[in-house]
């Protein structure tokens, strides 16, 4: 197991560092060159040149790559070319916000999306059944940016229950602090429950018609205790793998609801940097995101392991 | 996820799901209305006319107007070509890229699976619209770029797909007998493996359409992908945004139409999935 | 397990004592929201509208304009020109402290005013000070500048956003910790967030700010700009969507307090390429043009029509000049003379994150159709602009902000020699070279205005670009705000407002 995990951790290391390596490929091929962005429109060819001998931007690109890796891998994530701060702290403050708003969502999707599952397949084929599923079914078949849109016009400027964008700290108040947390975690939230509670129904429908389950019933235990202790946690086994995956999923949905939110968070900050062709934020932001992703799917994977014997020392199962 | 097994061929003569008549319904309406919409849009879907703007839904304009006085039903109709046409080439890009990895990963095994797994891996690292973002960010933007974008970021999922039937296929008797009679590989693999592998193949393209869609979707939203006047989807509803408190029929009509294509999609595929894969059936047998 | 209970109520309710202390404590704060993030908080390389309103607060320049556009002395109390208007001598007020406790001299302003003449720190203003040959310190209190032209609103420059005096010790820290002279001082930038401003206690100017502090706020999304306005969570929009002004109009907690000004978007048509560099082409496209339809469709309304950068409401405006309306038939001959019969087929950048020019493109798009110019729209970041866009497009829709002067305004986009110039339309007319010299040395009002009315119709005539309009300054602002007037350069005057409790 532990052989497993060390050879996982390498590996997603070295997904990193080709991670890495593709978006500075990527990122040589952008036009409008950010000396060019710095200097304005009235630097002189000479100037921009100078500029971009300071910063390092006319040596070979492998020979940049090799420079940004060396000062990121001893610490130095450098600064951000456009607003002239160093990235660190800017990075940090990004990541602690978008991964308190992906945590408290991850959480409510779980739990949420589970509940719904078993409630639909404990009613299957009834109308409970088909309205949990059109209820999820529209949360993913409507784009994200849409519902966040439909969550400000009708909480924010309708009713004014909830504040319409923006971040509080937690300094501020703890009510406040979770007031402005609602809006962007909701328009998450309802975008990804129908992958959890589809999964869950159907691997909950497969369990109670399961031997296993049938066994329980005879042995004469109550239905609530068949349900809860035997059959969903055979059933949760495909879910905790989705979920696992979900929260990967998650840094792809902050990219729309925090541009929309105003949340200033990673996906934000991914998408400032593009926009603004500030290369090293977008090298540091992006290999933030990537790390999260890759170790959301490494635990995906530990769980099914750990859960599901058979392939815990390893095999492949599929 | 556990490959789908490919299916012993359906019994004849069952009658379609709910699911399945429900979905074909839906989508196939879109896809006429889609298909029709030059012709059958009741006013011109780009002409500004500075005295219709921002009615509200009434008899001649179904759906109301926007602030260049256009008609939201027209160009719902034109957008339908758009998002239809970008589900649909960007997934067949996504086809027609990653099968072909797949069948090759699968079947070789080896070092060349290695290779080609990891470098889906690679891809796959980072969340697909901040990859499609990246791309897109360097070149000015149009709406078949975004279609190729998404088709590029989606090859992973469905290589490792390929990959994973043809993996479960490589083992049969027939298989076996064809590289007994020592045909060439690419026989095997698209003569072979190819035709078995389509079904589940072609059930998870419906469902990658509707990714592509969303993503597509996004991207235009954001800006990177059809540009003004265009009337995608995507599109309208991000220019919609700034008048949702005195014209909220502008932004709905493109949400709805989307969640309605999407869903009908899926239940497209849903009910196609079923119906090739038994097991999958409820026991409330909704034949 | 009992205690549970008591903790959770513990908890919410010190949490709910320290947001009450919050509020007693920050009483008079005044909330600010706006739409763009702040690249930059170094005032010499600001570039957009809200940074300029950053900048204001916390700068001071040697001149100031007031929002009713007359100039007055700022951190200099006179000044004097010689008589060839080719040196000028700024006399600076005593005891003016800076942010971090010193006291303002002269070094400070030759300091601030190297580093923007210096090339290599890239402030758009560098072109603005371009016939200052030389700037130096007589003495403590005195600065002179010799210029390499007779010059005679020189001392109006010092008003612009750029042009703002830092502290000689503090040049390389502005990115990050900003010190100037201005009513509030800078506290903290979460970027993406906002900005906190704080009360200078020992702002120059007696009394004044009332404010104990400004929060700038980012919020990108309009929508929620004006749910918080609404819901009271900020107290001013700053320039709020055109699209919602109707909307406020008779609102209990909010009004809208608007200005017009000089601020104009166009159309820029690049003088040096095909198929723009044949005026007859400029002049048939002009000819669709429908501008009282543009300023409904960009602007709801909220803007008037004009055909250069000075506005309507200014006494240089060419009032016998017409706007007619489109003449398709004459475009359409006029293109054939120029070589297009069939019209053509040409691309139009419009900047992403600025609704009201891309609006401006759509319709001068749908308008042009008619005479067969088939524009393709191309939505590009902003960033990407300046690098690629401006002074390099075939066509492409800008706008500019309002000048501190006419001649600022004018004469670096439209002489040839003009700085903004080749950045924008490379146009060259000698007729337009000569007003704008003449116009550099009077000072008197009568032929100022002669040259000036002759420039507009020269310009309307050749049509480097299409100006549509001079749009109006709208900000969204609470009734609890009091003493709160916008100003054409639209910038935040906020150090005699107050907010009611």
């Amino acid at each position: 197991m532990a052989a497993y995990i060390a050879k996982r951790i390498v590996f997603i290391a070295l997904v990193l560092v080709a991670v890495s390596m593709l978006v500075f490929a990527i990122t040589t091929l952008l036009p409008a060159n950010v000396a060019y962005l710095i200097l304005g429109p009235f630097a002189s060819p000479e100037q921009v040149r100078a500029l971009e001998l300071k910063l390092g931007l006319t040596d070979p690109v492998w020979q940049q790559y090799l420079r940004w890796a060396g000062h990121f891998l001893s610490g130095d994530l450098g600064e951000s070319t456009l607003m002239n701060r160093p990235i660190a702290p800017l990075l940090m403050e990004a990541l602690s916000r978008s991964l308190v708003l992906t945590s408290v969502s991850f959480v409510l999707i779980a739990v949420i999306g589970v509940g719904l599952g078993v409630v639909a397949a404990l009613r299957h084929g009834r109308a409970l059944d088909h309205g949990v599923s059109i209820a999820t079914y529209l949360g993913i078949a409507v784009p994200e940016f849409f519902w966040a849109i439909v969550v400000i016009v009708i909480f924010a400027a309708w009713l004014g229950w909830l504040p319409a964008s923006g971040y509080e700290p937690l300094s501020a108040g703890i009510l406040i602090w979770a007031k402005h947390l609602i809006a962007p975690t909701i328009t998450l939230v309802f975008g990804h429950l129908a992958h959890v509670s589809r999964l869950t129904r159907s691997s909950m429908i497969e369990v109670m018609q399961s031997p296993y389950v049938t066994a329980a019933r005879a042995k004469g235990l109550p239905e609530r205790v068949v349900v809860l202790r035997h059959a969903l946690r055979n059933a949760l086994l495909p879910t905790i793998t989705v979920l696992a995956l979900d929260f990967g999923r998650l840094m792809g949905g902050i990219v729309v609801v925090e541009t929309i939110f105003a949340y200033p968070g990673l996906g934000r900050l991914v998408v400032f940097s593009i926009q603004n062709r500030d290369i090293p934020t977008l090298q540091a932001a992006i290999l933030v995101v990537a790390a999260i992703y890759a170790f959301a799917n490494l635990v995906a994977d530990l769980l099914y392991a750990v859960l599901n014997p058979k392939i815990r020392f390893g095999r492949n199962a599929s | 996820m556990p490959p789908e097994e490919t299916a012993p061929r359906p019994e004849p003569r069952k009658p379609l799901s709910l699911q399945l008549k429900a979905g074909l319904a839906i989508t196939g309406a879109i896809v006429l209305l889609g298909l029709l919409a030059p012709w059958i849009a009741p006013h011109p879907w780009d002409t500004i006319s500075m005295r219709t703007r921002f009615l509200a839904p009434n008899a001649t304009y179904w759906f109301g107007t926007d602030e260049y006085g256009r008609d939201v039903l027209s160009r719902l109709l034109m957008g339908a070509r758009l998002s239809l046409a970008m589900g649909l080439s960007a997934t067949a890009v996504s086809l027609a890229i990653g099968v072909p990895i797949g069948l090759l990963a699968g079947y070789f095994r080896g070092w060349v699976d290695e290779v080609l797994m990891r470098g889906a891996d690679v891809l796959m690292a980072v969340p697909p619209i901040m990859l499609g973002l990246l791309v897109l960010a360097v070149t000015p933007p149009a709406l078949w770029k975004t279609a190729l974008a998404v088709g590029f970021v989606y090859i992973p999922q469905i290589a490792r797909l390929a990959r994973s039937v043809t993996l479960s296929l490589a083992n049969e008797d027939f298989i076996q007998a064809a590289k007994a009679r020592a045909e060439s590989t690419s026989y095997i693999l698209f003569r072979e493996i190819l035709p078995n592998a389509w079904p589940a193949l072609i059930v998870e393209a419906s469902l990658r359409v509707t990714y592509a869609i969303l993503l597509g979707s996004a991207l235009s939203f954001l800006g990177l992908g059809a540009q003004p006047p265009s009337s995608d989807w995507g599109l309208m509803i991000s220019e919609a945004r700034s008048f949702l408190d005195r014209a909220p029929w502008i932004a709905l009509a493109p949400g709805l139409a989307m969640c309605l294509l999407v869903i009908g999609i899926n239940l497209l595929g849903d009910g196609a999935r079923e119906r090739l894969d038994p097991r999958l059936r409820s026991r409330a047998g909704k034949a | 397990m009992r205690k549970l209970p008591t903790l959770i109520a513990a908890v919410i309710g010190l949490s709910l004592s320290l947001a009450q202390a919050e509020t007693c404590q920050a009483q008079s704060i005044l909330r600010v929201a706006l739409g763009t993030t702040l690249s930059q908080t170094d005032p010499a390389k600001t570039t957009i509208g809200d940074e300029y309103v950053y900048v204001h607060l916390v700068f001071n320049g040697l001149s100031r304009i007031d929002p009713d556009m007359t100039v007055k002395p700022d951190l200099a109390e006179s000044w004097t020109a010689s008589d060839d208007l080719k040196t000028w001598t700024f006399i600076l007020r005593q005891g003016v402290k800076f942010h971090h406790g010193r006291v303002l001299d002269a070094d400070d302003v030759v300091a601030t005013m190297k580093r923007i003449l210096d090339p290599a720190t890239g402030s758009r203003a560098r072109t603005s000070l371009s016939m200052v040959d030389n700037v130096s310190a007589v003495d403590a209190q005195r600065v002179k500048f010799d210029l390499n032209i007779p010059y005679a609103g020189f001392a109006d420059i010092f008003a612009d956003r750029q042009l703002r005096i830092a502290p000689k010790d503090k040049l390389g820290e502005l990115s990050t910790h900003p010190i100037g002279t201005g009513p509030f001082m800078f506290k903290s930038w979460s970027p993406g967030d906002r900005l906190e401003l704080v009360k200078n206690p020992d702002y120059f100017e007696k009394g004044l700010p009332k404010l104990d502090g400004v929060t700038l706020r980012i919020v990108p999304e309009s929508a929620a700009r004006m749910a918080a306005l609404q819901s009271g969570a900020v107290d001013i929009v700053w320039s709020m969507p055109y699209e919602s002004v109707e909307k406020f109009k008779n609102h209990p907690d909010v009004r809208t307090d608007g200005v017009s000004t000089p601020t104009w978007d166009g159309v820029i048509l690049n003088n040096d390429r095909p198929p723009f560099n044949d005026v007859r082409v400029r002049q048939a496209l002009a000819l669709t043009i429908d501008k009282g339809a543009i300023v409904e469709l960009a602007l709801f309304g909220q803007g008037d029509p004009t055909f250069s950068p000075i506005p309507p409401s200014h006494p240089y405006f060419n009032k016998s000049l017409k706007f007619n309306p489109p003449d398709i038939a004459k475009a359409k001959k006029l293109l054939s003379d120029a070589g297009f019969p069939n019209g053509f087929d040409v691309p139009m950048q419009v900047p992403q994150e600025r609704e009201q020019r891309v609006r401006v493109g759509v319709a001068v798009r749908d308008m042009a159709r008619a005479a067969g110019i088939r524009i393709n729209i191309e939505r590009v970041p902003f960033a990407s602009y300046t690098a690629n866009v401006a002074g390099k497009a075939q066509m492409y829709v800008d706008g500019y902000f309002a000048r501190p002067t006419v001649d600022t305004a004018i004469h670096p986009f439209y002489h040839s020699q003009g700085s903004w110039n080749k950045q924008l339309w490379l146009y060259k007319d000698a007729r337009v070279d000569q007003l704008l010299d003449d116009a550099r040395k009077t000072n008197d009002e009568a032929s100022r205005k002669a040259i000036f009315e002759k420039f507009q119709a020269i310009v309307e005539e050749t049509v480097p670009g299409i100006i549509a309009y001079s749009a109006a300054h709208v900000n969204g602002v609470s009734r609890k705000v009091e003493g709160f007037k916008s100003t054409p350069m639209q910038w935040l005057e906020l150090k005699s407002v107050s907010l009611k409790p």
